[in-house]
């Protein structure tokens, strides 16, 4: 009904109506423009640091037009890098991982406390699962290395199973680093992630829950048609988010964990860059390799957001 | 049709015994996992330095030693450092969730004309990143902000992440909610201060809890402004300096010859559990006064009528 | 007597100069940064007290506690220098981007006799061509004789137990280590508490990979030239030892002992925390390293009581069967090497250079190194029979890091011209050379065990320091603004760290293979741009070191 209401002046147009209408919401841009133009400086305004990426930027040049121009150079060395392809895939990769199974695990534990009703219970465990959150990762790093060593708990357990002959290799392998990485991002972060579906499940109009209890509905039946569509629009506008951020696998976990043997398959763009950039002055190559990420990220984002228009669900922007 | 009923009941039975079994055993297995590793980082850091050295330390110290924690509170700079990581904690949090939470209002009103313009603009600065040196000539150079308590607050007074829960969870709220606010004569303003706010307490207590952590574990605009200025030092500050220096000194420059009489009790293994420690308990404090917001959740049903 | 009275003149001399030379000058508050983590001195530090109320200059320091060369990127962007800067290992970007003014401006016999004579003998090494110095090096500079009591730098270190096991052998070659722990470990697989014994430890950390790395240049019997060897014999001609046909032998000789169980494959993947870890457990035989590097373990252990565990450097060098025959005689101890460019500059932004650089001229004073080094007499030290001393409670509050924040100035010593070696009255400079404190420190299954071999100090294992070559030591030389040698550096050390344990853990029969598919891969970078440019600048290091 509102929005019918809403949508007519649109159609009619009309500068007139325009202004009318931007002055019925005067408090609406009151409480959105100072903010929007906080937001202008802080994130927009130092982006004039791009124009260094088609430089060879050296901090020490006061004017910053005396750093000589060098077009796509900086762009061109990365790419021409031998190993440009393998970071961009363990890029992709380990974000794929850690968003897929970082977000499925999330929502598990959130439903998995949803259904608790010993407040006491849910509380603690909810409040045990999120610690990890506040480990460093050099300590969490270091537990994972003894944990999968040779001699480690994980290749003890398999062996006393039977399900290996020989202690396995894990962290000298680079097929495994990946997945070493997931598991500890899953471990670390799970408990966090899932304060968002927590909370976005508050909303969620008990009464639906009793109606479906009427209907006869069992516990699985309520999560799949309550809960679940409870967080859709969280999880989406989440998703969204997340496909915007493939470029984001991390640098810590990776830095700490990426010893030589598995350098082909444990290096990011974050870590390669680091290796490269400022610590060889190489300043732009390093604003380069921002701004790529910057670019990849936001079609990366409208693509999402475009896909999840056609398919009449929740979006970002 | 009886029949079917009759084991859909059955079946549903079964399912309201079994379950809570199956899921409270699920729980205390991941409680258990997640625990452990941290009642050891809190072990590790009540154990000797040097004995920690060696490894092996489950989930009681081996050699008890309160060496790092006297090392880390002894300092007197570190109140002063605790008081002005506190008050910047706090308020940053009540400017964010102020702030974040008008915006996500102003934009989950799909009338509003700016609405499109705003949000993609607010979106794209999740993903643009003009780098460090830019950021840096304009907080320290363009506004003056370093040498300054300021610089802790105002460049943090927003988050874009934020503002999108916010909005997506203001969005799930029921339209009628405002629209009779509006017959009522209610401006946005107050249907924003009056209605919706107070409606949101779950998730401004998980944005707060976003915030505060956030906030409380900046180190890096002290390291960037501030570091020349003790007084102006926030506790992850300190404690971050006092790992590098327990690093460096397990390093040993090599031409200082102190080396055959360096038996220090601190070693980077102890501190670091210990700096965890510190760090959390603050948070571990003021987290259960947040999660009664997000796990006990409302009752919307009166007002959706 | 008559050294004594002279010195005493000196003394009083400059006790008396110094407060009339303050008098006329103006308290100042000097902002000071530290390219290294260090905690802040107390407010009420005793040392910073007496400099203001001495001197009038009270300091305002920062220290790093992130990445360094992030920070000094954001400084030189944003021009934002302290008064004092100390660079630690990335000081060059600072000279370069025009932070430091030149101190040759302030620095002459005249003015600055006690700085003139600090760097004299090294102009040749510290000038650059247009005559200019930038900072008085921190560290290097020996006084008299250089008191060498134990090897800090790198070796083939070995469990004492083992020596003692074996009946205190010399060992001298590469083989007959492995051999000797091949021999331990053979007859005691486990220690005590029934764990096993590792052989041979290769860390293989990031930037301490060294300890893969570095060792061949020392089999073939040179000091440590960081990457390269440079063949004094040979007009100076750098090579990237360890692709070279000799270092071969040496990375078989690992394979060889791969396979025999001696390395364990985890060694390759643990990181640091874990290699001391291991270390301090008592369960690893040997090792390539630092002694620096490895200190903490000894700590531990030395803190269980498990001397024996504790190591000893021996200088391997390679089995004549290696080198054609060819008997190597080691250098492993290398002439003391004058730190360039390290340590405080006066930056542009200083409104008194004229008066920072008397302060170092100060503090460099025998009066103010004594305060600097070993502290006040009477509190941190006392003097018996002319020797300085240390009381139990003494040497614990040096060890302090709390006592040290209030009663040391090393937070601004650490990057200040500062005297090493012998006092002339036969002291150490510093209180960590002092041979009776080292003695003291000293465990008695250390002393027996030294007994046992004849010598005094861990030293007397090594064949006396070489002279030092005319080019200083060649990691000494600095890239960082030459961004494309640099990146062929880095690309050098990646390469070593992937290739070479792959070719320790390899089958035998596929050594020869993954070797020259390693070269190639070395070659390929390529490494001539890095061997070339330090080439260029060795040669110029000699050429400069001859004409002075």
């Amino acid at each position: 009904m509102s929005q019918m209401v809403q949508a007519k002046p649109k159609k009619r147009g009309g500068i007139g109506e325009f202004f009318s209408k931007l002055w019925s919401q005067k408090q609406l841009m009151l409480m959105s423009v100072p903010i929007a133009i906080y937001v202008f400086i802080f994130s927009y305004a130092p982006m004039w640091g791009w124009i260094t990426a088609f430089m060879k930027y050296n901090p020490k040049n006061k004017n910053l037009f005396d750093n000589p121009w060098v077009g796509w150079d900086n762009f061109k060395w990365l790419f021409n890098r031998q190993e440009w392809l393998g970071v961009l895939r363990n890029t992709l990769a380990m974000s794929l991982i850690n968003l897929v199974f970082g977000t499925v695990s999330a929502i598990l534990l959130a439903v998995l406390l949803n259904e608790v009703v010993t407040k006491a219970f849910k509380r603690t465990v909810q409040t045990v699962t999120y610690l990890p959150h506040f480990l460093s990762l050099v300590i969490v790093v270091s537990m994972a290395q003894n944990i999968f060593a040779s001699d480690g708990a994980v290749n003890q357990l398999l062996l006393s199973l039977h399900i290996i002959k020989e202690p396995v290799f894990w962290l000298g392998e680079g097929k495994y680093f990946w997945w070493l990485v997931g598991a500890i991002n899953v471990w670390k972060e799970v408990g966090w992630n899932s304060i968002i579906y927590i909370s976005t499940m508050t909303s969620i109009d008990p009464s639906l829950y009793e109606a479906a209890s009427i209907d006869g509905a069992g516990r699985f039946q309520k999560i799949l048609h309550v809960t679940l569509p409870g967080i859709k629009s969280t999880f989406v506008v989440l998703l969204i988010m997340n496909i915007g951020h493939l470029l984001e696998a991390g640098f810590e976990i990776q830095y700490l964990m990426g010893q030589n043997l598995v350098i082909d398959w444990s290096q990011t763009i974050d870590v390669f860059v680091m290796k490269y950039g400022i610590s060889k002055m190489q300043y732009s190559v390093g604003v380069a390799a921002g701004m790529f990420k910057s670019v990849v990220s936001i079609l990366l984002l409208f693509l999402a957001n475009f896909i999840a228009k056609k398919l009449d669900e929740d979006t970002l922007i | 049709m009886t029949d079917t009923n009759l084991t859909y009941k059955k079946s549903k039975r079964r399912q309201d015994i079994v379950f809570p079994i199956v899921n409270a055993i699920l729980l205390i297995i991941l409680m258990f996992v997640t625990l452990y590793p941290v009642l050891n980082t809190v072990a590790i850091s009540f154990n000797d330095g040097t004995d920690a050295l060696r490894g092996g330390i489950g989930l009681w110290p081996r050699v008890w030693s309160f060496k790092s924690y006297e090392s880390l509170l002894s300092d007197p700079a570190t109140y002063q450092a605790a008081w002005i990581s506190v008050s910047r904690t706090v308020i940053t949090t009540i400017l964010n969730l102020v702030l974040t939470s008008m915006l996500a209002f102003t934009l989950s009103r799909k009338e509003y004309v700016l609405r499109h313009f705003l949000t993609t603009m607010m979106v794209l600065t999740m993903y643009v990143n003009a780098g460090l040196i830019p950021n840096y000539l304009l907080i320290s150079k363009t506004l003056n902000l370093s040498k300054t308590y300021w610089v802790y607050i105002i460049p943090t007074m927003f988050s874009c992440f934020n503002m999108i829960v916010l909005r997506t969870y203001i969005s799930g709220l029921p339209e009628a909610l405002v629209e009779s606010a509006r017959i009522d004569g209610a401006g946005d303003f107050r249907i924003f201060w009056q209605i919706i706010f107070p409606l949101c307490k779950p998730v401004l207590a998980t944005v707060a809890l976003f915030v505060a952590v956030g906030s409380w574990n900046q180190w890096f605009d002290t390291h960037l402004y501030n570091a020349g200025k003790p007084y102006l030092h926030t506790l992850q500050y300190l404690l971050k300096m006092k790992l590098a220096t327990t690093q460096a000194s397990a390093n040993a420059a090599k031409s200082t010859a102190d080396a055959m009489t360096s038996t220090t009790q601190m070693t980077p293994i102890t501190i670091r559990c210990a700096i965890t420690v510190v760090s959390a308990v603050p948070i571990l404090i003021v987290y259960p006064f947040l999660q009664r917001y997000f796990v006990t959740g409302m009752v919307l049903g009166s007002v959706k009528g | 007597m008559k050294k004594l009275l002279s010195v005493l003149l000196m003394l009083a001399l400059v006790l008396a100069l110094v407060p009339a030379a303050i008098a006329e000058e103006e308290p100042i508050t000097v902002s000071v940064f530290v390219g290294n983590p260090r905690e802040q001195p107390t407010p009420d530090n005793k040392i910073f007290k007496k400099i203001e109320d001495e001197l009038g200059i009270k300091f305002e320091f920062e220290f790093l506690a992130g990445d360094l060369d992030e920070t000094l990127a954001i400084k030189i962007a944003g021009e934002d220098y302290a008064d004092l800067m100390d660079g630690g290992n990335s000081a060059d970007t600072l000279i370069n981007a025009g932070a430091l003014i030149n101190l040759m401006d302030y620095i002459s016999e005249e003015k600055t006799p006690n700085i003139w004579t600090h760097i004299q003998p090294y102009l040749g090494r510290l000038l650059y061509d247009d005559g200019s110095l930038y900072i008085i090096p921190n560290f290097g500079r020996n006084y008299n004789a250089q008191i060498q009591n134990y090897c800090n730098g790198p070796a083939f270190w070995i469990q004492k137990q083992v020596l003692e096991w074996a009946g205190y052998p010399q060992v001298k070659t590469l083989n007959e280590y492995f051999d000797l722990i091949e021999r331990f470990i053979a007859e005691n697989p486990t220690n005590e508490d029934g764990n096993p014994y590792t052989g041979f430890e290769i860390l293989c950390d990031d930037w301490r990979s060294f300890c893969l790395r570095n060792p061949v240049q020392h089999l073939v019997g040179r000091p440590n030239d960081g990457d390269v060897l440079v063949d004094i014999n040979d007009n100076y001609r750098v090579e990237a030892f360890v692709i070279q046909p000799y270092a071969k032998p040496y990375y078989a000789k690992l394979n060889e002992e791969f396979h025999k169980g001696i390395i364990n494959k985890d060694t390759f993947v643990q990181n640091y925390d874990q290699y001391i870890a291991k270390l301090s457990s008592g369960t690893v035989l040997g090792m390539f390293d630092q002694y620096w590097d490895f200190q903490s373990a000894t700590d531990a252990l030395v803190t269980a009581g498990m001397d024996k565990y504790t190591y000893i450097g021996l200088p391997l060098v390679y089995d004549p069967e290696y080198v054609d025959g060819k008997e190597i005689e080691e250098h492993y101890l290398n002439g003391a090497v004058i730190n360039v460019n390290r340590g405080y500059g006066i930056s542009v932004n200083c409104p008194y250079p004229e008066r920072m650089v008397q302060l170092f001229e100060t503090l460099l004073s025998d009066e103010w190194q004594t305060i600097l080094e070993w502290g006040i007499e009477g509190e941190d030290y006392y003097v018996e029979d002319g020797r300085f001393l240390r009381t139990d409670e003494q040497k614990k509050n040096s060890q302090s890091q709390p006592w040290k924040n209030a009663n040391t100035a090393y937070a601004l010593m650490d990057g200040l011209p500062k005297k090493q070696g012998t006092r002339d009255d036969g002291n150490a400079w510093e209180p960590g050379n002092q041979p009776e404190l080292y003695f003291d420190l000293m465990s008695d299954y250390d002393k027996d065990f030294l007994k046992a071999y004849g010598y005094k100090v861990p030293a007397d294992f090594f064949n006396p320091p070489i002279e030092l070559a005319p080019y200083g030591e060649a990691w000494q030389i600095d890239y960082v603004n030459e961004p494309d040698v640099s990146i062929a550096e880095t690309d050098f050390v990646t390469t070593q760290m992937k290739y070479l344990p792959e070719i320790i853990m390899c089958d035998p029969a596929e050594i020869d293979g993954k070797w020259d598919e390693f070269v190639q891969a070395v070659e390929d970078i390529p490494i001539s741009t890095f061997i070339d440019y330090m080439q260029e600048q060795v040669l110029k290091l000699v050429e400069k070191a001859n004409g002075n």
